[in-house]
């Protein structure tokens, strides 16, 4: 899209898929307050990359904590309720997801509340996944205890370099030890072709989303990390359902026709950058606006790239569960951390890196232990490191961080342009 | 006709004068404040008591944006590393010192920004981290340069919160360490925190507002670094650097 006729370059251009996305997620939260009123169906809490198929396919509405922190940090409001899990003895330097969602518990608010729900939704059974941290299973423990519910997980290794049948294997076996609990508070007994079915479309949902990150491969991209930051939730929250993959469809269209008319998702892409980290949720639109005005669009991201199990397959449920669950990029060592990096950003032909070093999420910051400075070498791909938080804004200086991101556009504007 | 760049930082308003041999010729600077556009308008006015001063006017900054007087815009870091380009014309380290940020900036031979990183979230190690400090000991920044002359030996401070820091300084005053060799533990603790963002390489340039007041600031970089220079009126390169970048898009 050319310069011309453009009056304001930091205007959001937005999805029109919006507000099928906008009917997708009210179905889902009207379906967990059904659930939570009624009884009619049982509610477990699932961790964003825990075995949802599984939950799923044993018939329960499957609500997503994270879900519900990113919601909060969205809102602008984690601040208000991270002071009060403080003063309950979690620490400020955890994770502001658990901090914000277990203080807002404590306060008895919710975003939800403008939905109808009175509070969120009470569990029957609480399941978690490692893989992504330690740190969900003290968030979820905190919430068995006080739902008196039972609580089961899975371990993953961490830092995993060979990913080989030995850990595909003890993280299946996990799967199976898990069952016996959930079929106790579900009151059904497990269903292999229910659970081949629900794999089955999650692995649809996956390779929809893939397909509609990859559309920003296109010079000018039609979609920006902060459409897909948004624009993710059906693949988190409904994965294994046919909703994700109805609404990916409707979305991926709109992808085709915009690079089928030129459009682009900045009004003029001049520098296309990687984001390697946590949204700054309190920021999101700001951030959108300022990259906009910049000619910037930023085209590719680990976060948004993490909800891509398509390993993911129907024949073999449970390892290819296992090995897509395990195969997460937050999971891996730093040496498969730093080639998925390098792949990816060959792959959407950026110029440069910023590395968001989130304050309370050290797993979702890899510039930690020198991972920037290598593949700099490697590549020659320019990166910018700033410092901020996925949910605590007090953990972000605005201004720097500003003058920081101008700087680097002007630093590649020397250097490289599409 | 002199053309005016005006660095609005967090601490300082710099301006600096340029003439057409793109000399730098006057200097000015004030507190900052919390009006930036009052501060602007008295650097403005001040030059044009004597020069005659073409607009518009080139900012960088905290401030850049809050003028009202036809201003045109900059990246301080882009602007500093011009002006130094200007001066040196080679590949160099940066260190630049201000009130609220630290800034490494390694320019290449090209004059080009290679790689810049500033300050995380906090200002110890910065000219606010001092102006505090020398507030809670009752001793003015200026004092300082001359108490440190009577140094003997350095006391380390190693907290990295300024809070904390003043309370490791109260616990060593009571152990009876000098106010000297705790001013040359401040000024240390300084450079520790700067060095730490990255790893110089060839000359190194020392720059801001913290290092041309307090020139040991310097003495004890170039103890570490052999190859360091500090440029006389440093506070005022990115002020300086503003005009020049205009410069290059004529």
């Amino acid at each position: 899209m050319s310069e011309k006729g453009i009056t304001d370059k930091s205007e959001l251009i937005k999805l029109r898929s919006a507000g099928d996305l906008r009917i997708t997620m009210d179905g889902y939260f009207a379906r967990l307050k059904e659930a939570a009123e009624t009884g009619s169906r049982k509610i477990a809490w699932c961790t964003s990359v825990g075995p949802a198929e599984l939950l799923y396919s044993m018939g329960f509405e499957v609500y997503f904590p994270e879900n519900h922190g990113a919601m909060l940090g969205a809102g602008k409001n984690a601040d208000k309720y991270i002071p009060t899990a403080v003063a309950h003895g979690y620490s400020p330097d955890i994770c502001s997801y658990l901090t914000s969602d277990i203080g807002a518990f404590l306060q008895n608010e919710t975003p939800l509340q403008k939905s109808g729900f009175s509070s969120v939704p009470k569990p029957d059974i609480l399941v978690y996944n490692t893989n992504q941290c330690r740190e969900v299973e003290d968030w979820f423990s905190f919430y068995a205890r006080h739902f008196n519910v039972p609580i089961v997980g899975i371990h993953t290794p961490l830092s995993i370099s060979d990913l080989g049948s030995e850990i595909v294997r003890s993280v299946s076996d996990q799967y199976h030890r898990i069952i016996p609990e959930i079929e106790k508070v579900a009151g059904r007994k497990f269903d292999i072709d229910k659970f081949r079915e629900t794999v089955g479309l999650s692995h649809e949902g996956c390779v929809l989303w893939k397909q509609v990150l990859q559309k920003a491969r296109h010079i000018p991209s039609p979609v920006n990390f902060f459409d897909s930051a948004i624009h993710m939730g059906p693949i988190v929250v409904m994965r294994g359902t046919q909703h994700a993959v109805n609404y990916y469809r409707i979305l991926l269209a709109e992808l085709d026709e915009r690079i089928e008319n030129g459009v682009s998702a900045v009004p003029v892409e001049r520098f296309r950058i990687y984001w390697e980290g946590m949204p700054l949720w309190y920021r999101l639109s700001n951030l959108a606006r300022l990259f906009a005005r910049l000619d910037t669009c930023i085209v590719a991201s680990t976060y948004c790239n993490s909800w891509v199990f398509d390993d993911l397959d129907p024949a073999d449920p449970f390892e290819s569960s296992a090995l897509a669950y395990s195969k997460l990029f937050i999971v891996r060592s730093d040496a498969v951390k730093e080639s998925i990096l390098e792949q990816l950003m060959q792959e959407f032909t950026v110029h440069g890196i910023i590395y968001h070093e989130s304050k309370t999420c050290a797993r979702n910051s890899n510039n930690r232990f020198g991972l920037q400075t290598r593949l700099f070498k490697t590549t020659g791909i320019p990166y910018l490191e700033i410092n901020g938080d996925l949910n605590d804004p007090r953990c972000y200086s605005e201004e720097q961080s500003i003058i920081a991101i101008e700087t680097f556009i002007q630093q590649l504007s020397g250097k490289a342009t599409v | 006709m002199y053309r005016l760049g005006i660095d609005l930082g967090s601490s300082y308003t710099k301006g600096v004068l340029v003439d057409e041999e793109n000399r730098m010729k006057a200097f000015h600077c004030l507190k900052s404040g919390y009006n930036f556009n009052n501060t602007s308008e008295k650097i403005i006015r001040h030059f044009s008591e004597n020069f005659e001063i073409g607009f518009p006017v080139f900012t960088c900054g905290y401030g850049r944006e809050q003028i009202q007087a036809e201003h045109v815009p900059n990246s301080e870091l882009i602007a500093l590393s011009r002006a130094v380009y200007e001066m040196y014309k080679r590949s160099c380290s940066i260190i630049d010192i201000g009130g609220q940020d630290t800034k490494f900036i390694r320019v290449n031979a090209l004059g080009q920004v290679d790689k810049f990183k500033m300050n995380r979230k906090c200002a110890a190690g910065t000219g606010s981290f001092l102006e505090e400090i020398a507030f809670r000991l009752d001793v003015t920044p200026a004092e300082f340069t001359e108490l440190v002359k009577e140094a003997t030996r350095e006391v380390k401070i190693n907290s990295f919160c300024t809070v904390f820091a003043i309370s490791e300084i109260i616990g060593m005053i009571k152990n009876g360490a000098t106010l000297p060799n705790i001013i040359l533990g401040i000024y240390n603790s300084i450079i520790l925190r700067s060095v730490e963002m990255s790893v110089p390489e060839d000359h190194l340039v020392i720059t801001g507002g913290l290092p041309a007041m307090h020139p040991t600031i310097v003495s004890l970089f170039k103890k570490r670094y052999a190859d360091t220079d500090s440029p006389e009126h440093s506070q005022f390169l990115a002020a300086y650097g503003c005009v020049l970048l205009n410069n290059d898009k004529r």
